[in-house]
């Protein structure tokens, strides 16, 4: 972390060295804005928004933004994904700080802004693309590590995967309420102790509510020998009737 | 305040990618103190980075251990364990436990807290937006891994991951004067 460069900045003669040990998170919660690398901006699984106006969008952009003028986001912002990275950009400073602002108040996690606004990019030698605006968000989440995916988990919840059980890791009480018709139940607390209930020749597909639980219980599950990997999505369940939400 | 930080002109350092983490970075120093961890381990302690909490399941996954060492530990909690609180996702935590039915239990969580190097002063978010603000002549680094550099960082800062640090002590990044300010940053107390 921070203190071990602080440390070698001082062994390597530096006199004055000093370390914001709050760090970026602190820095966030305290409304200041963050801003993107160039790199991430050109080639980052983000939504990139133009928040000038669509003419001044259609005139010169960076390539894959979308057009948002400020007016609108507000309208729009039921059509921005809350999981994505979001960069924003204009050509005022005030502005692309207030969208920011706003988007997190709108609790969005992942903000950030071009450095220097379409001036800086412009200034840095970014490609500029033209033409008619685009404002579909197409944006897709990548898998993390250790994840499965939503048509693979799907497969195996409804029975069509011989090569893949279901494991509900919820509590007693979560799964009274319902569970998937064919999902092997254990909850986190007792998976340890009923491992041999599991199969280590087939695909362990792990889900809870969110994919807190999950996620753990897939590191545990690996760490013995079972090929698991967890669902990171919204589980809900009425008897046998269970919804899933990306 | 807030509102005029773009005013800066901005370095556009492109982040160098090679990734090494903010909790991961202590490798060799962990592996020289292996006889330490053992001797904890005795003291029914486990200090490490949580990987996992989940309230619903009363259940804490803490990361002990560093590299080859390293192992992932489930840790029980109920009402009774004291600072549940400050054990949070991505942070170093230090759980006391106690062993019920041959399952550890969580009794008290404290946060692991970054000790700074002799000569080295913390410096508060509010100082630190002033001096960027006032386009003080200061060098600002990013400790964190590339990719979390590059999603989003503070205004001009520059990028060195600790390993980067340990292998080119900040060549071509740093100041070349020695005696002006370096301030170095993170992911907050991990």
């Amino acid at each position: 972390m921070s203190t071990s460069s602080a440390g070698l900045a001082k062994k390597a003669g530096y006199t004055n060295v000093r370390v914001y040990l709050d760090g970026e998170p602190h820095w966030v919660k305290d409304e200041y804005p963050v801003y993107a690398s160039n790199k991430f901006v050109a080639t980052g699984n983000i939504v990139l928004i133009d928040l000038r106006s669509a003419a001044k969008s259609a005139a010169g952009r960076i390539p894959r933004s979308v057009s948002i003028a400020y007016d609108d986001l507000e309208d729009r912002i039921e059509d921005i994904p809350k999981k994505a990275p979001i960069v924003l950009y204009s050509d005022n400073a005030e502005e692309a700080e207030d969208g920011i602002s706003d988007l997190r108040y709108e609790g969005f996690k992942k903000v950030s802004l071009v450095k220097g606004n379409i001036q800086g990019w412009t200034k840095s030698g970014g490609a500029i693309e033209k033409g008619p605006v685009v404002t579909d968000i197409k944006w897709i989440r990548k898998l993390g590590k250790g994840e499965v995916a939503l048509a693979s988990f799907n497969k195996a919840a409804s029975g069509q995967d011989a090569g893949a059980i279901v494991l509900d890791v919820r509590t007693k009480d979560e799964v009274s309420g319902g569970k998937f018709k064919n999902a092997v139940a254990i909850p986190l607390d007792e998976l340890g102790s009923r491992l041999s209930e599991l199969p280590k020749d087939k695909k362990i597909y792990v889900h809870c509510t969110s994919g807190a639980r999950a996620d753990m219980a897939a590191q545990e599950l690996n760490k013995n020998g079972f090929k698991a990997s967890f669902l990171i999505a919204n589980v809900n369940c009425e008897g046998n009737d269970c919804t899933v939400e990306d | 305040m807030k509102r005029t930080l773009t005013k800066i002109i901005p370095f556009l350092v492109m982040a160098s990618f090679l990734a090494t983490g903010c909790t991961q970075e202590n490798t060799q120093a962990a592996k020289a103190a292996k006889p330490a961890v053992e001797q904890v381990a005795k003291k029914n302690v486990y200090k490490g980075s949580v990987v996992g909490k989940s309230n619903k399941a009363k259940s804490i996954s803490i990361k002990v251990g560093k590299g080859a060492e390293a192992k992932t530990i489930m840790v029980a909690f109920d009402d009774n364990t004291k600072g549940v609180d400050h054990a949070t996702v991505g942070h170093a935590s230090i759980i006391n436990y106690e062993m019920r039915n041959g399952k550890p239990y969580a009794t008290v969580i404290k946060p692991k807290l970054a000790k700074l190097p002799e000569g080295v002063t913390e410096i508060k978010t509010e100082d630190l937006a002033e001096m960027i603000e006032s386009g003080k002549k200061f060098t600002l680094i990013d400790s964190r891994p590339s990719g979390r550099y590059a999603a989003g960082s503070l205004p001009t800062a520059k990028n060195i991951t600790v390993a980067k640090m340990k292998e080119t002590k900040g060549a071509g990044i740093l100041p070349e004067n020695k005696n002006e300010l370096v301030v170095f940053f993170c992911g907050g107390p991990t």
